[in-house]
């Protein structure tokens, strides 16, 4: 914007030199000095930013014209309009009385100069206000850019976010799925292969003498194979278990199941109001009891077990004891952190005692 | 303010888990007991908050402040009376306590009016000059609490501070365990005595194999079992009682016959006991004797775990 200006400036000194030297003027000194000093000011004028020093330096310049203009060469009261218009811009919003204060010094100079005085001024005040007008919408529109750039940058870090936000989540649900098939893994086809095994050992061991008792442990350990398989297919279908019976039924059921395969009987006893344990309790005690059904048919040599659900006032406990060898320091396996696991997502809490006999007590809360 | 908070201590001894994610907070002015069995993890728990013992994991803050990043603060504040007697044989009741505050950095002529207090307070100011090998089991207990109080802890730990000791020397301590928090400190208490807990406990926290298993006051932790207690009343014949009128009576749930003893289940939260004794008068029933037969902590330690709190 003060390029353009400058250059008109510029362009006015160089036409009033061409015009000096064309006609050939006697004191070609005092010319360029004049020149020279109103280069030097409309120069600083661009340096200084405070808005004083540029109307002195202004007010100089015009001095400088005027007196030129009677002392050296009339040609000097071009420089006038320009000046005029720079120093009254400050103070007028309308660009009319801008123009009319730069027009007004005409009525005095003399009247071949008129005409050239009047073209200049408007020249002059021509460029001004194209380039204020252009100036002014130049800055709108920087303004403008530079919001827009401020909510561009606002919204990618909106998006960064929520892209971690998103990451983070998928690693959360790959992690809860993740568990979850690992436990069931472990929980169901771990526990039917371990069975299928145990019958597979024994009738390996019955096979020389007794081949119609091998023959049916080994169908047992189809059959429980068979619905490993049938475990392995729900599980990565992600398929919700067929609603089966629920509640006590369905752990004694379970139990008896044990009994029948294993070589250890099994007692449950329950007292108190059952109706009042949730879905949730229930899947929770199943789970616990297989578990630590499983653990006292692979290591304790027990011969009976004893599953005891009590609902107290406030508090539902569930223990499962055998009276086998127990175990005097107890080593947290993947079995009995899965229990902790699950239990503790109900605010309940498991004791493992080794003891006498290996017990598993759940403690679950009643919330009323 | 909370003096103590707990949050997921763990410690561990090679593969043997002692204390297991355990989290609790206690309130200023409480006296807060931890029931359990020998080997529940009651003396691995006390020793990790007086900062005897490094935590596996977990955090313990004292009065609001990290205790493993400010160790001397923590220990400025909490006055351990330990299970095993920590008293020297060879220096006097008096230096022994003036020893212990002076670890604690008192000096001069505050120190010296401090191990009087204690001493005082322990009611051992008699026995200055006397050497604890002269002392019974009781006064080396008390002795071994004036040690611990001496620089005014803000918090006291006491780890089983009754075991082995006369009943007479048994009272005077629990006497001072509540006159200490009466004058502002806050108490820790264990002890597998169940009366003791349930005598002197503002809060109660059952421990069993590193975890706590229930917290809360004695009556919360009793509602946990049952909110019926049974009233057995002997009368010289039953003739005449009328099951129906006493069911009548406010709370009572059930009312059993068993030769001459009959035999109320009622509410807790309600006290009947008077209409229940007036019903009785009036329907000129001789009453030979009266049995309350509510839950102690001790029911509810065995209901919870499964086993006595003594057993082994």
């Amino acid at each position: 914007m003060d390029f353009w200006i400058i250059f008109s400036k510029l362009a006015l000194l160089i036409f009033i030199a061409f015009t000096c030297v064309r006609t050939d003027i006697s004191h070609i000194s005092w010319v360029v000095f004049a020149i020279l000093l109103y280069f030097c000011l409309n120069i600083t004028l661009n340096i200084f930013k405070r808005i004083s020093i540029k109307r002195i330096l202004l007010l100089l310049s015009i001095g400088i014209s005027i007196t030129s203009y009677f002392e050296i060469n009339s040609l000097f009261i071009l420089l006038l309009p320009f000046a005029l218009i720079e120093l009254t811009a400050d103070f007028f919003n309308k660009k009319i009385i801008i123009l009319l204060i730069s027009i007004v010094p005409i009525i005095n100079i003399n009247e071949a100069l008129q005409p050239l005085y009047g073209i200049v001024t408007i020249f002059c005040f021509m460029i001004f206000t194209i380039i204020s007008v252009y100036g002014d919408r130049l800055i709108k529109n920087e303004e403008q850019m530079d919001s827009m750039r401020k909510t561009l940058q606002k919204m990618t870090k909106n998006l960064n976010e929520n892209t971690e936000y998103i990451r983070q989540s998928e690693y959360t649900f790959k992690l809860e799925e993740r568990n979850r098939i690992s436990q069931e893994i472990h929980d169901k086809i771990g526990h039917s292969i371990t069975g299928a095994l145990f019958q597979m050992e024994a009738a390996k061991r019955l096979i020389e003498t007794d081949k119609l008792k091998a023959t049916e442990l080994l169908q047992n350990a189809i059959n429980i194979s068979k619905d490993g398989i049938e475990n392995i297919r729900l599980t990565l279908k992600n398929m919700k278990p067929p609603s089966e019976q629920v509640g006590i039924h369905r752990i004694k059921l379970m139990i008896d199941e044990f009994a029948a395969k294993h070589q250890f009987k099994t007692v449950l006893t329950h007292d108190g109001n059952l109706d009042i344990i949730t879905p949730i309790q229930w899947k929770i005690i199943h789970e616990n009891t297989i578990e630590a059904l499983t653990n006292t048919m692979k290591y304790s040599n027990a011969t009976l077990v004893s599953v005891e659900l009590k609902v107290l006032n406030k508090m539902i406990r569930v223990e499962i004891k055998d009276n086998g060898s127990g175990a005097d320091k107890i080593k947290k396996g993947l079995g009995i952190i899965g229990m902790e696991e699950r239990t503790a997502s109900l605010n309940g809490k498991i004791i493992v005692d080794g003891t006498r006999g290996f017990s598993v007590t759940t403690l679950l809360p009643i919330h009323s | 303010m909370n003096v103590l908070e707990i949050k997921n201590l763990t410690k561990k001894f090679s593969d043997f888990i002692a204390v297991d994610n355990m989290s609790l907070t206690v309130a200023e002015g409480e006296i807060f007991g931890f029931l359990g069995a020998n080997g529940a993890g009651k003396s691995t728990t006390i020793n990790m908050i007086a900062g005897l013992l490094r935590s596996n994991e977990g955090v313990i803050n004292i009065l609001g402040k990290n205790a493993a990043k400010n160790s001397r603060f923590a220990k400025m504040n909490i006055g351990m009376v330990p299970q095993d007697l920590a008293i020297y044989e060879d220096m006097t009741a008096y230096e022994n306590v003036k020893f212990f505050a002076g670890l604690y950095g008192l000096r001069g002529q505050e120190l010296n009016e401090r191990v009087e207090e204690a001493l005082e307070f322990v009611g051992l100011q008699d026995k200055h000059k006397s050497y604890p090998n002269s002392f019974s089991g009781g006064m080396k207990r008390r002795l071994n609490i004036a040690c611990a109080i001496a620089h005014r802890p803000k918090l006291i730990i006491m780890d089983e501070p009754t075991v082995g000791i006369d009943p007479q020397s048994r009272n005077y301590i629990l006497n001072s365990v509540r006159k200490l928090n009466e004058m502002g400190c806050t108490i820790i208490y264990t002890s597998h005595y169940m009366e003791e807990v349930e005598e002197i406990c503002s809060r109660i926290a059952i421990i069993d194999h590193g975890k706590i298993i229930a917290e809360g006051t004695k009556e919360q932790l009793k509602s946990i079992i049952t909110n019926t207690k049974d009233l057995w009343i002997e009368v010289k014949s039953t003739e005449k009682v009328n099951v129906e009128s006493i069911k009548a009576i406010n709370g009572v749930e059930a009312v059993q016959i068993d030769e001459n003893l009959i035999k109320i289940n009622s509410d807790t939260g309600v006290n009947n006991l008077n209409k229940i004794i007036e019903h009785f008068i009036n329907s000129h029933l001789e009453i030979r004797s009266l049995q309350e037969k509510a839950p102690n902590l001790e029911t509810v330690f065995l209901t919870l775990t499964g086993r006595n709190l003594r057993d082994q």
